[in-house]
Order: C-alpha cells, then structure tokens, then sequence
C-alpha cells in the first residue's frame, strides 16, 4: 500500500511550483530597479511583485516543503506508517486553500504589505486570514510530527529516536513557538484592523510580536538542511556521522536560542531600549553556537568519506571526495555559502553595528545568500535525493542535477555579493527604481546590472531545477534502493531522556521566551504607546 | 597496530567536539566583549531613546510643528535637527548640519512606519509612528548626502528622499531665530 | 502507480552500510585533524573579516548613540 509518496510529492509540488514562479517575479524586479529596466513598470506592479515574491519563497516554498519532507522522514526513519494521514491532507488542503485566499489580493493589488506585513499599512483581510490557514495546516504538520515521534517511542522504549526524526519534531517544536507571535499579532492586531473593526494600531507592539516570529522562522527553513547534513550527507559521502550526539544537541541548541533573539531585527527601532536589545544579541551569539558546531561534525564527518576513499594528508581527503554525487556536492557549495552568509549575519547582529547596515541591499544580500543560497540548495539537493523513492524511478544521468547546483551557486554569489558591497554605500531597500542620475546613485548602476545577470542564471537553474524532477517522473530506469541514512562512528545504543525527547527543553524555551521576550511585549500593555491610524491599502 | 577501544573512540569524539566548541566559544566571547566595551567606553549603541508621541496629533506638538523643522541652533549651542517622516517625503525635503559639531536628529512621524540612513554614515533609524526616534552622531567631511526612506511605506517609497548638507563651519550660520537652511544652489 | 516498487514506507531505518570497521578505526586516528583545521581556518578568516569592517568601516563612520 502507497504510504505517503502522494503526500509528499502534492507538497513539494506546490512548493517548487510557488518556487518557480517567485524566481520568474525576482528576476523581473531586478530588472525594473536596474538602469536596463528603468522605463519598464510601475511602483505598483514593482511592489505587487515584491510581496507575491516574499510570500512565495517565504511562507510558500518553505512551509509546502518542510511539510513534504517531514512525512517523508517520519516514515522512512521510523519505519512505520504515518499516523494520522488523512489529518496530513486535510491540513494540506486547507494550506491550499489559504495560498489561493492570499494569492488573490495580491494579484489585485490589495495586498501589496510585503511579506512582513508593516502595520498600519493594511492590506485585504482575506491576504491575512489565508496566511493564517498556511500556518494551521502546518500545525497539524507540527501535531502528527510529534504523535508519530511518540508512538515510535512507545514501540521501541529505551532506545535512541532515529536522529533525522529527532530533528524533524526539534523543528515542529520549535514552528509552534515560533508562530505564537505572528499569530498573536495577525489574530488580536492586523486581522481585525483589515476588516474594519479597529480604526487604530500600536505598532510598536505589532514590530515586536512580528521579531518573536522573524528569526525563528528562519531557523524553521533552515532545519531540514541540518537534518540533511547530518544524517543524509555522510551517507550519500560514502562515510560515518562523525557524532551523533552532537547532532542531537545542535537540534536542541536551536529550539531554545532560535526564538529569543528576534528583536535583533529592531536594534534600529525607537520602541525598545538599549538593555532589552542587548540582552538578544548576547543570546544571538549563542544561536551562532550550533552552526559552529555544525560545521566542524560535518567537515569531520566528510573527512571520515574522504579518508576512507584514499584521501591522504591534511587536505587531501577534500579531492578525493565523491563530488559526481549531488548531496555531497550540494554540502561542499552550501558550507561555502553558509561562511559568507554567517558573515554578514554576524555583522547585522553586532549591536552598534547594525547601525551600517539596515535596510541596506546588505540585509537583502544576507538573507538571499544564506536562505536562498545555502539552505535552498539543500532542499534541491534533498529533493534530488528522494525522488527515486517518492517516483519508484531512477536518474539515467547526474550531469544536469550537478549543472543545475553549479549555476545556483554561481548565480546566488554573483548576484548576493555585489549587493553587500552596495550595502555598505548606502543602498537602500524595496526601490522600484533609483535615480540613477544622481551621482551617489550612478556608480550602483553597473553593479546592479551584475546583480541582474546573475538572477537570469538562478532563474536558469530553477527551470532546469523543475525540468530534472519533471523528468525522472518519465524515466525509462527504474530506482536502485539506496538505503538513505547514515550511521553514526559509534551508533549510540542508549541515550539519555534529555537528548531523546523535549519535554525538559520546552520548559527552557518557556524560561528563556520570558527573560527576552517579557518584559519588551508587557511594556505594551504597562506604558501604552500611542497607536497609529490604520492605512488601508486601496 | 592496536585499536582504540569503542568507549575510548566515543569519549575522545566528544573530546574534539568539546575541544572545538572551546576554541570557537573564546572567539565569540572576545568579539562580544569588543561590542560590550566598546558600547560602554565610546557609545557605540543602536539608536535607543525610548519617547512616545502621539502620531494623530504631530502637526499640533510644539515640536514637530512644521515651522520648528529643520536645523536649530539652541541658545545654548547644541544642535539639534528636527525631521517628520510621511508618506511620502521628508519635511524639510533637506536639511544642513555642520561639519565638525555634535547635531542631534529627531525624527517622527504620523502615518506608517519609515526609516532613513544618511550616506557615508551610521546615521540609521527606524522611525515607527508612536514614537520620537533620536540619534546623535558628528559629521567628520562636508558636502552632500543622501537621506532616503529605507522602510517600505507604500507605493511610493521609491520617490522617498532627502538631501543633507553638512556644511563647514564658516557656512554654517544660523539666522535670528537660531534655524539654518540649506545653502540655495 | 508503481506496486511493484518500493514504497518508502517499506524501508528500514537503519542499514547496515559498506564502510569497513577496521578501515573506520585507522582514519579515526587522524580524523578530525584536517576537518579541524579547515573549519578552523575559516571560522579563522571570519572572526578576522569581522575585525576588519569594524575598524576600518565601522568606526570611521561615526558613533551614533
């Protein structure tokens, strides 16, 4: 009996497919900003675009595909059948649903708040309430995640849960959280603004309900990768998880310092003080801890693969890795992407030093560099790896898997790098066209134009991206069954409770939600600011 | 050659990590303290000042009046720039500061949230309706900046900009009532 | 669709793989010597880069507190 491959593939269809449609609306918004496109558009359409794009790469894609993925892990990692499936496509449904309900006032025109809203712009209601939609059905996501976690523990008492499970339900977790303020602040604040029943809003306390969700969303996107990292990447490498420990505890390191550190987003905003502000970046930088130890229990672990195909001397495992095999060439060209991206996030955290940069094309160039960059190219390289399960079909030919991850790579560093530098000249964010008659202006010019380019090669790659997966529906070759995980040096017997479920990490995340986020939301409600009239957008 | 014994493979794996964990934490520890001391000793902070004001009733607060925009010289020296934020323009469309003096700029606004930066500068707030953002800072070279709305505020966001003059001391004269224009051009 | 394939519901969780146990033992005494280095350089590089904007960018544009 066929388990979940329709469940997966109707998700991530749709997510590709929002995918691809976001990078044909990218690409044209950077055509009209630059000097090519100067007469080509209106700021309405530049602004549509802008919020229909944000959407889809960023609620869209993102939600469709972790969703998919989570299904997919929580059978083949559990070995069992999904609890609870018929939940699994009504809350599909409703997401779809939602995506139509928000689709259509942005395609009117009524909608144009960009994907992070900015109250007292207002937009449709109807934009909003579908919106919420996509965040329920991904709810109950989050619900079968943990109720398949539980029963499989139930099953198999006292043993380790399968580390890509373990993940998968740190992130369900972790998305309940997170989406407590975005819904707080759409269900008590913007919904019923948008419909008329509020004529005004505090916006300072919309700002810092929306920062709870803003970062920790990100980290949302960004798990699957990780869980790709460690349990599919070593595999596919030909080598051993060089801790496995240590992938469980990067996962719980997530769950609590993802969400207290969103109002590293406001450090340039006059409702916070400079000790509440402060407080999150110290908690930033310990968010900054998991990927730094993420980053040498891969590499460890790649050089566990290399080494055991001959790779000799300090660095000569690095050459003698499978770079022909997608997953591993997708690692190598993420981690590139993850240092220059961390980068530039760590300078947009560094408290005074955000200062140089905000709402420049630097932040543009951060998120697009290690969202776009590093962790999309992973769902691509994970897509790639699944598909012969999902389709029972097999790849005649890896050449245009590895094609299309080189021009994504190459396209995401041409165009994210010249935007930091234009960042720093003082650039500044969501312009339907610059004026590049002025002199500060004019010398962007040749740079955007470069940025331009490069988004015609990532549009390439996502073309050819939905080309290869549309292809191997009709291959000729059967799949090989490949076993996908991977093994552990040592695959733990036993672990401690601790590592092996959250009850103990969601009381930290409560403690820690409450030192950040306490007093920063209840200064609302004990000095209420002053509200603004809501700006209805025609 | 003898080989290690499994527990031992386990703990010294745990050793490395912990090792490495060691090693990254001191570098994240020191770059946090540069940030801690050198928040402390030069007043490197995000822009901070905590005010409220009510945004439906700017036109009518004494200070951000629109006879009192601009640039003001204080009886007692001190600079101070006042700037409203709307959809869509700065007012004034441009303001002079002076080369060489601490200036402090106010902005507000009393519509949607904006934001502004000043070219060549660290010169960047949110200015979020509700409250009075403040930053001060010392323009080092003079010539003219550019001031634009780097917030998204509606459809023309993009037309969004102000021009600042920073003006070298002998420029810089503040007339009868202590306020200096922009230098006509 | 395709009964006569495997579902991926069918397979187990955890498969033996083809890597060697004594193989595995010999790179674990190097390991992770070039994984540390290489990481270490670059995170290396990044505290490095760091420093570099914040002095030679950063500070130079003034303080605005």
């Amino acid at each position: 009996m066929r388990n979940v491959e329709r469940l997966c593939l109707a998700h991530f269809w749709v997510a590709f497919g929002a995918f691809l449609a976001a990078a044909v609306l990218g690409t044209w918004q950077m055509w009209v900003r630059s000097p090519l496109g100067a007469d080509v558009g209106t700021p309405g359409q530049y602004f549509m675009s802008v919020t229909a794009h944000g959407v889809a790469m960023g609620y869209v894609l993102t939600t469709f595909f972790i969703m998919g993925f989570g299904y997919f892990v929580a059978v083949t990692a559990l070995a069992r059948p999904l609890p609870g499936k018929a939940w699994a496509w009504f809350a599909f449904w409703m997401s779809i649903v939602g995506v139509i309900m928000t689709t259509v006032p942005i395609a009117t025109g009524s909608a144009s708040v960009l994907f992070t809203f900015y109250p007292p712009l207002t937009g449709s209601p109807w934009f909003y309430i579908g919106l919420v939609l996509v965040v329920v059905g991904s709810w109950i996501w989050c619900v079968l995640m943990i109720v398949a976690m539980a029963a499989w523990k139930r099953e198999n008492a006292g043993r380790p849960v399968p580390l890509a499970m373990f993940g998968t339900v740190a992130n369900a977790i972790m998305w309940l959280w997170t989406t407590v303020g975005v819904a707080a602040e759409l269900l008590f604040q913007v919904i019923p603004a948008a419909l008329g029943l509020t004529q005004t809003i505090d916006v300072g306390l919309a700002r810092t309900l929306f920062s709870w969700t803003l970062h920790a969303i990100v980290y949302f996107w960004l798990l699957p990768a990780y869980i790709a990292f460690y349990t599919m990447a070593p595999r596919a490498a030909g080598g051993r998880l060089y801790s496995d420990t240590m992938g469980r505890l990067t996962f719980i390191l997530f769950l609590i310092y993802s969400l207290p550190v969103g109002m590293h987003h406001l450090l340039m905003d006059p409702e916070h003080g400079n000790g509440t502000k402060f407080i999150q970046v110290l908690l930033t930088a310990f968010v900054s801890a998991p990927t730094l130890l993420t980053i040498f229990t891969i590499t460890a672990s790649l050089e566990i693969a290399g080494r055991l195909r001959g790779g000799r001397g300090l660095f000569g495992w690095i050459a003698a890795l499978p770079w022909d095999r997608p997953m591993v060439l997708a690692v190598g060209l993420s981690f590139v992407m993850l240092g220059f991206g961390g980068f530039g996030g760590l300078i947009n955290m560094g408290y005074g030093m955000n200062a140089m940069i905000h709402n420049t094309s630097w932040v543009t160039a951060h998120f697009h560099l290690i969202f776009g960059g590093s962790v999309v190219i992973m769902y691509f390289a994970i897509a790639y790896e699944i598909w012969p399960r999902l389709t029972g079909r097999g790849y005649t030919s890896l050449a245009p898997l590895r094609a299309q991850l080189w021009l994504w790579f190459i396209g995401m560093m041409v165009m994210t790098l010249p935007w930091h530098w234009l960042g720093l000249q003082g650039q500044w964010r969501r312009v339907a066209n610059f004026n590049y008659a002025d002199p500060i202006i004019a010398g962007w010019g040749p740079w955007v134009i470069v940025s331009f380019v490069a988004g015609l090669v990532l549009l390439a790659s996502a073309l050819l991206f939905v080309r290869n997966l549309l292809v191997l529906h009709l291959s000729p070759q059967a799949a090989i069954a490949r076993p996908l995980y991977a093994l552990a040096v040592h695959p733990p017997q036993r672990v401690p409770a601790a590592l092996n479920g959250f009850a103990l990490w969601n009381v930290l995340v409560l403690i820690v939600m409450a030192l950040a986020y306490g007093y920063p939301i209840a200064q609302f409600a004990i000095a209420p600011s002053p509200s603004a009239i809501v700006h209805r957008i025609e | 050659m003898t080989e290690l014994h499994p527990e031992m493979h386990e703990r010294r794996i745990l050793g490395t990590e912990l090792l490495w964990a060691f090693g990254v934490g001191v570098l994240v520890a020191a770059t946090l303290s540069m940030i801690v001391f050198t928040a402390l000793t030069m007043n490197i902070n995000p822009p901070s000042n905590v005010e409220r004001i009510d945004p439906k009733a700017l036109h009518l607060s004494g200070e951000f009046a629109e006879h009192n925009l601009g640039t003001t010289v204080a009886a007692d020296g001190s600079v101070t720039t006042r700037v409203v934020a709307t959809q869509f323009m700065f007012v004034p469309r441009c303001i002079a500061v002076p080369q060489g003096r601490r200036v402090t700029l106010r902005f507000s606004t009393p519509d949607v949230i904006h934001g502004l930066l000043i070219t060549g500068t660290n010169v960047n707030t949110m200015v979020v309706p509700g409250y009075v953002a403040q930053v001060h800072t010392e323009f080092t070279r003079s010539g003219d900046l550019l001031m634009p709305c780097h917030e998204y505020c509606g459809i023309g966001h993009s037309e969004m900009w102000a021009t600042v003059q920073v003006l070298p001391e002998g420029e810089f004269k503040p007339d009868s009532e202590g306020k200096v224009s922009c230098a006509q051009r | 669709m395709h009964s006569d394939q495997p579902s991926a519901s069918d397979s187990p969780f955890e498969v033996a793989d083809e890597v060697d146990e004594a193989a595995l033992a010999r790179v674990m005494r190097v390991v992770p010597l070039g994984a540390g280095v290489l990481a270490g350089a670059a995170v290396a590089l990044l505290v490095l880069g760091y420093l570099a904007i914040y002095l030679l960018v950063f500070i130079p544009r003034g303080t605005i507190g």
